[in-house]
Parts: C-alpha cells; structure tokens; sequence
C-alpha cells in the first residue's frame, strides 16, 4: 500500500518489521488474507479492528507465537511484547520479573531504572499479586523497554485498566516510547486510544486492511484538534459503527 | 484390660524415658522415616519434571507410577522382606515407594497445569528451556509440591508403622510388638499417641515451610 508515503525521511531506511503477502486460516476459516505491512524503525502504528478481526493473529505472528502462516516477514527475531494481562510472574519480585528479559551482570540496575521510569522505584521487592492493575502493567512496560527492543508489539495493554489509569498510562506509554524509540505495533479496538497515541492508524476488516493513512496531526492536545474528530468518524465508520457523538 | 488408666500410660511412658529404650526407639523410627521421605520425595520430584515436560517421559514413568499406587504398602512388606532381608534397607526403601506417589502426582499434575500464558512469556523473551523450568515450571509448581509433601509425611509414618510391625528389632513399632506379645497395653498406648504426636508436629512442620516458601500467594488467609 503506497496511502502511506514516508513523511519523515522514513523511506530511506530499512523497515523494522517487512510482511508480505501474509494468510493465516484456522479451521479453513481465513483470518488474514494476503497481507503486506511495513514498519519503520521509530514508527508508532495502531492496528484498529473488531473483535475477531485477526488484528491479535497479527500480533502472534510477528512474536513468533504462531508459525502456522503463509508469507514472508522480516521482523525482529525478539520483540518485546506487552500483553492484556500484565503477565507478571506471580511468583518473582517485580525487579525479578524485570530482569527476566536480561542477562547480563548489570541487569539489576537496568531494571532499577526503568522501574524508577515507570514510576515504581519504590516497588522492586513487592510481590506482584500486591500491586494494582495499572501498576503491574507499569512493570509490564517495563520488563519490555528494559532491553531497548527494536520493535514492541503491545496487545490491547490498556484494555483491563479503568479509564482514569489509561488515561495516565497513554502519557507514560507515548513518553517511554519517545524515549526508547522502538517500532511500535499497537492492537486496540479503541479508536481514540489508536488516534491519541500512533504515527499511522490501520483498520483490519475481513482479513485486509482497509484504512491505512499517517496521522498528521501534532502530537500536543490531539484530543481536541478538529481534524482529530474528521479522523475518528472516518475510522468508525471504517469499523461499522455510525458515529452519532 | 481393654484401655489403661491415662496415669499407668504416663508412667509406662516414664519408666520408657527413664530407662532411656523411648529415645532409643523413637530416634530409629525418625532416622528411618526421615530418609525413606527425602528419597521419595526427591526420586519424586525428579521423576513428575521428567514426565510433566516431555512425552518420553510420560511414556516411561507415568504408567509405571500408576501402578506403584495401586500396591498398598503393606502388600509389599513379605517382598521387601525376601529382597532386602530384615535390614535398615528394606523399610527405608518402603517408606520411599510409598511417599514417592502422592509428591509424583501433585508435581505432575501442577507442572502439566503449567499456565501456557506464561509459556507464551517465555518464549517472547527468548528463555532457554532450562530457563523456563527453572523460573516458571517449578516455582509454578510448588504449591503442588507442598499438598503433596502433607499427603506423603502421613503416610511416611504409615508406612513405617507396617514395616516396623512386621519386620524389625527396633523402633516405635517393635516397642509395641514386643508390648503386644506381653499384652503390656499401657506401652501400646504410649507407641500410639508417639505416632499421634509425630504426625501432628511433622504436618505443622510442612505447612510452616509451605507459608515461608509461597509468600508470594495472597491467601484467603491473610
């Protein structure tokens, strides 16, 4: 798909993530349909679509999670994954669970400091049944950015969390992501969250993308640019829902 | 007599103490049940990782399990008897096949409850399988572990009791053998409230090492 031309001197580099001609059929059922996506180094992208869309099947691929697809891709061989559930082992501490993810002899003060980031300095010897929704998902994000990946592949990470923590975790996601720069695949059925967060914005319906467009809107107090709600009715409509707010 | 006043029982216990066979006894007994439960323990560990992470394993061990708990103890006392003579062996190794069956059952079955979530994880970041076993498999396991650990410190002393009764020249079953042959019920009643005690204090035991060992679980508890 050509809808996205490369805005930010993208074009010269070479993708973090290349899929082409990607399917995936369970059951005789087809889920994708020969699709192709491009992701450039830095690039956050929103993958909107319906319950049952295949837009999470995407996601499993590109963890290496699935294999039973048809396709090619060029992706990072370890991305760093953010799932629903924060998926903590409830058994390590939350400097344990952060240090999961590294090997290194240094690894503790890494992760010191991305929990410090996090906003969670404070909580690396807690047990992680003792820490709220929005704060285990806080270690979540930082167990993936402790390894600086390349590409960050998050699977509806806000989807748990009540509307006033996702408010704050959608700053703290933008910033880390800023700062940390990885490719980003975001898989959401929200259409605010994918809006207020992401470089570009894909729809998948019936196994293909059928929106796929940048958004050009300043990154500052996006919720309330006018062209924000030009781009929402736009992908709602896209989604099937007629837009009456 | 069918039962002893409680004061001839405290002074059958008494005279025991005193003249030093109560200790005597009782310290064969622990020795016994003791090793016969860190064998069976540790060969049934080792034995439900084996099985629970691969289909070889399974294939090998699990039927085999099965069958071992089907035998009651004592119906393995004569053979134990005629293999390994009236020996120390012979009831550690009984007290060893019987407690290896419910750790091997509890471990097995936490480890294939392994919530495959986690696995996901583990593969996501990129875990070696030594990795997986170590940080996820066997601490998920070890609630598992720990109901099988109460089942099988129960019927450590079960076991003893059967082969010490049967088959031996030492310890809290042959005091009471000998008591029997002599209808000296007094020292009966000591034997049994000795293994009511023991049962009590190695249960507490466990579950102290089970809360020190699963601080990680919020319980209904606390």
């Amino acid at each position: 798909m050509a809808l996205h031309a490369g805005k930010l001197n993208r074009e010269a580099a070479v993708p973090a993530v290349q899929v082409s001609g990607l399917s995936r059929a369970f059951a005789g059922r087809d889920v994708l349909r020969n699709i192709d996506l491009h992701i450039q180094p830095g690039e956050f992208v929103a993958l909107l679509g319906r319950s049952g869309s295949g837009k999470s099947t995407i996601l499993r691929i590109l963890a290496g999670l699935d294999t039973d697809y048809q396709g090619r891709i060029r992706a990072p061989a370890l991305p760093s994954v953010a799932f629903q559930d924060a998926r903590l082992l409830p058994w390590a501490t939350v400097l344990d669970n952060v240090t999961l993810g590294l090997r290194d002899g240094k690894s503790k003060d890494r992760a010191q400091e991305l929990l410090a980031e996090v906003g969670l300095a404070d909580r690396g010897s807690a047990w992680p049944k003792t820490l709220s929704g929005g704060e285990a998902q806080r270690v979540a994000f930082a167990r993936a950015l402790v390894r600086s990946p390349e590409l960050l592949l998050m699977d509806e990470p806000f989807g748990a969390l009540d509307a006033l923590t996702r408010i704050r975790m959608h700053r703290l996601v933008r910033r880390l992501c800023d700062h940390y720069q990885p490719a980003v695949l975001l898989v959401t059925h929200d259409v605010d969250e994918g809006l207020l967060l992401a470089d570009r914005v894909i729809v998948l319906e019936n196994g293909r993308f059928i929106e796929d467009f940048e958004v050009e809107l300043p990154r500052e107090n996006r919720g309330r640019n006018p062209r924000f709600q030009e781009l929402r009715s736009r992908l709602l409509t896209a989604l099937g829902v007629e837009d009456d707010h | 007599m069918l039962l002893p006043h409680p004061v001839t029982v405290f002074e059958a216990a008494e005279k025991l103490v005193v003249n030093g066979e109560l200790q005597e006894h009782l310290l064969v007994s622990l020795q016994r049940a003791g090793t016969g439960l860190v064998l069976g323990v540790v060969i049934g560990v080792v034995l439900a990782v084996f099985s629970g992470i691969s289909g070889w394993g399974e294939v090998l061990v699990d039927a085999n399990i099965q069958i071992l708990r089907a035998l009651p103890t004592l119906a393995l006392v004569p053979l134990a008897i005629v293999w390994f003579g009236i020996g120390e062996s012979a009831k550690i190794i009984l007290v060893t096949l019987a407690v290896l069956t419910p750790v091997y059952l509890n471990v097995h079955a936490a480890i294939r409850g392994t919530d495959s979530r986690y696995l996901d994880l583990a593969s996501t970041l990129g875990l070696s399988r030594a990795q997986i076993i170590r940080r996820i498999i066997l601490p998920g396991a070890l609630p598992g572990f720990f109901t099988g650990l109460r089942f099988s410190v129960t019927i450590a002393w079960l076991a003893l009791v059967a082969s010490e009764q049967i088959n031996a020249s030492s310890g809290i079953g042959y005091l009471m053998t000998q008591a029997r042959s002599i209808s000296a019920t007094d020292v009966i009643m000591v034997g049994l409230i000795i293994y009511g005690i023991l049962g009590l204090l190695s249960d507490t035991l466990v579950r102290f090492l089970e809360r020190k060992a699963l601080t990680w679980r919020s319980t209904l508890g606390n």
